[in-house]
């Protein structure tokens, strides 16, 4: 789940993270209550980066100027991403740029600190740029390193450090899988504060977090709404763009179904993922979701239950059918409680084809026909 | 067989719950030496005839168990896993999916540190076909004999299981290492066992987008695996940035991808099918060339 930079920065300052004063204002008149002097920042909250280079940020030096470009920036759409609102910040004598991040590294199994000397750029593209893995247990000692790793000295050392490893207990504390702060400024009188915050928290946790309770509805701008709505069914979906529609239990095999449909001359409209042990219920509604993507022509579906019962999923494509007489089904059914699916089944006159090849082709050439006839029906 | 056999005392945590209830009664059905489960409270009680502790460690001292099979809710799983490796359990098998990755990251930690050995999480378990089924795989798929398996997947497992018993091939053992980002045993390490295994004649690798373990595994098998290896990458039409399903399945920029990984694989002289019953093909093909030098 991404938050908004004002949302991070609040949280950063929660763990005692320097920030800017700012206030957040979501009509351009607000900006009169707001005296932090001018010149000031007007930044567009959105989930997208390059803010910067999207012409979201900017520096009115009077509020008549202001009050122009806010009317202007809350209705920037900035790489697909709406302007949520417009964080207000002073100006500041900047002296330094740094870049700071805290974020779990796969390959190590581990936390990792990356920074560099240089921030507020594209940090892919810089030179500059080193990580030190963070082990466990973690002391204050990891943020000093890396401050000394930067190139600090004296006082400055301490205060890298120290936001260093307040940025760590964040990370750690909100279940994160990344807390940026790009750039991390260094002012002229030595100060150290958050010029920017970027936080993704871990999606798999956010039911152990408390302060993040329902937010997910309205943070999470990369999935489409057919996906939420899977989301909230427990299911996993991906849209794609093609004909035929994927429905299997378990991530593997629905990536491997997906691919033997490509291999074959079709298209997948998708991927969808009902997990282990879905019950009629749950296959129910999984078959709704892909029914509903108006592209989709041909429903294939590959079970294969060790755990998931066959009868519950028979079960389910029978209520499915009554519903939708006109969907092709391409059925794919093997495993526990086989016999009592067939059974099911065969009323509805749906023949079960046992190999996965065989479905997969039998499918692509429904959909390739786009007959109205249901495969393997009417046996 | 690696790592599991017949006489492998395993005890089940979360063994009352609605999961771990259900699989606790297959895994007693298939052979496997079940000897209690754990649940905090339901100490004293039993279930399928066998004992059930408060604790793993009461668990470790009363049944000399050193596996033990988890299957406890996510937010509990580092709880769980952290009072076995304190316990003496040797083999944990955390079926669980769904770990916050930070929590995994310390476990994995902790297990290195005390040599303890962590399939999963996220991962169907691990099954010696005649002998030991610990975890969710459906037995009846598997069948004795000399492919050693090892897989990131549950059901794709399965179907490549189904294809190779079909066709004759049975299994030594399968290992699930499971579809996390931050796992406890990877590929490299189960190669290496079933490369010093009497009993496994061809090793098969089941992979699929996301990170580099199959990449590390190519390299790996170059340098150290003389025994055939086939392979098969799930995930080859999934679209850049996008989880699919499993946590660790997200191709990251050009990181991550099936091409890269296949690519690593024929560099490393694994042959690679592009479906499941090709698996089976390629396994018979690959005991052709076996056959004169044995």
């Amino acid at each position: 789940m991404n938050l908004y930079e004002y949302e991070a920065k609040r949280i950063f300052a929660e763990f005692g993270i320097p920030v800017p004063p700012s206030v957040r204002i979501t009509k351009p008149e607000e900006l009169r209550k707001v005296h932090f002097g001018y010149p000031l920042v007007l930044k567009c909250q959105v989930m997208a980066g390059g803010r910067g280079k999207a012409g979201g940020i900017k520096f009115p030096k009077d509020l008549k100027e202001g009050e122009a470009i806010a009317k202007d920036l809350l209705h920037l759409t900035i790489k697909g991403s709406k302007t949520e609102s417009l964080l207000v910040e002073p100006g500041i004598k900047i002296a330094r740029e740094l870049y700071l991040a805290v974020t779990l590294d796969r390959e190590q199994g581990c936390p990792i600190f990356i920074a560099s000397a240089e921030g507020g750029i594209e940090i892919e593209s810089s030179g500059k740029v080193i990580t030190m893995p963070i082990r466990y247990p973690v002391q204050p000692f990891v943020g000093r390193e890396l401050a000394k790793k930067l190139g600090f000295t004296g006082n400055l050392l301490n205060k890298i450090a120290d936001v260093a490893n307040k940025l760590y207990k964040c990370f750690e504390a909100r279940d994160l899988d990344l807390a940026e702060i790009n750039p991390l400024f260094i002012t002229d009188g030595e100060d150290v504060l958050a010029g920017d915050g970027k936080i993704i928290v871990n999606d798999d946790s956010l039911n152990r977090q408390n302060c993040f309770a329902g937010w997910k509805e309205t943070h999470m701008s990369d999935l489409s709404a057919l996906e939420q709505r899977a989301q909230k069914n427990d299911l996993n979906l991906v849209e794609l763009d093609g004909n035929i529609g994927i429905l299997c239990n378990g991530a593997g095999l629905t990536m491997a179904t997906m691919d033997m449909v490509k291999k074959f001359g079709g298209e997948p409209g998708n991927f969808l993922d009902a997990g282990g042990g879905s019950d009629q219920a749950k296959t129910l509604a999984a078959l709704e979701i892909v029914h509903e993507n108006p592209k989709v022509d041909v429903i294939l579906l590959n079970i294969l239950g060790g755990i998931t019962a066959c009868d519950e999923v028979a079960g389910a494509l029978v209520q499915f059918m009554e519903k939708h007489p006109d969907r092709h089904l391409v059925v794919r059914l093997r495993g526990n409680n086989q016999e009592k699916a067939e059974e099911i089944l065969a009323k509805s006159g749906v023949k079960l084809i046992p190999d996965i090849e065989s479905a997969v082709k039998e499918a692509i050439a429904k959909a390739k026909t786009g007959s109205k006839q249901a495969v393997g029906a009417k046996a | 067989m690696i790592l599991v056999n017949k006489d492998t005392k395993v005890i089940v945590q979360g063994a009352t719950g609605k999961m771990g209830s259900s699989h606790f009664k297959r895994m007693i059905a298939y052979g496997t030496n079940i000897v209690g489960g754990v649940t905090p409270g339901k100490g004293g009680t039993t279930l399928e005839g066998k004992p059930v502790f408060d604790t793993v460690g009461e668990a470790v001292e009363k049944t000399g168990a050193t596996c033990s099979c988890i299957f406890v809710p996510p937010y509990l799983a580092l709880d769980a896993a952290s009072e076995a490796v304190n316990a003496g359990i040797e083999l944990i098998v955390l079926i669980t999916e769904g770990i916050p990755p930070q929590d995994t990251a310390k476990l994995v930690d902790l297990v290195k540190r005390n040599g303890v050995k962590l399939i999963g999480p996220n991962c169907p378990g691990i099954i010696t076909p005649g002998e030991s089924l610990i975890g969710i795989l459906p037995g009846m798929i598997f069948k004795q004999g000399s492919v050693g398996m090892v897989s990131k997947s549950g059901t794709l497992t399965y179907e490549i299981a189904l294809a190779l018993t079909e066709n004759g091939q049975g299994q030594s053992t399968c290992v699930g290492v499971g579809g996390d980002p931050i796992k406890g045993l990877d590929y490299q390490e189960v190669l290496q066992m079933f490369e010093n295994d009497p009993k496994t004649e061809v090793i098969v690798l089941i992979g699929e987008i996301g990170g580099t373990a199959e990449e590390d595994a190519a390299a790996f098998i170059k340098k150290n695996i003389k025994k055939p290896v086939v392979a098969y990458i799930a995930g080859q039409t999934a679209p850049e940035g996008k989880r699919m399903g499993h946590a660790g399945a997200i191709i990251s920029g050009d990181k991550g991808t099936a091409k890269s990984k296949i690519a690593a694989f024929k560099e490393a002289n694994v042959k690679v099918a592009m479906t499941p019953s090709e698996v089976a093909t390629l396994v018979a093909e690959s005991r052709k060339q076996l056959a004169p030098a044995k």
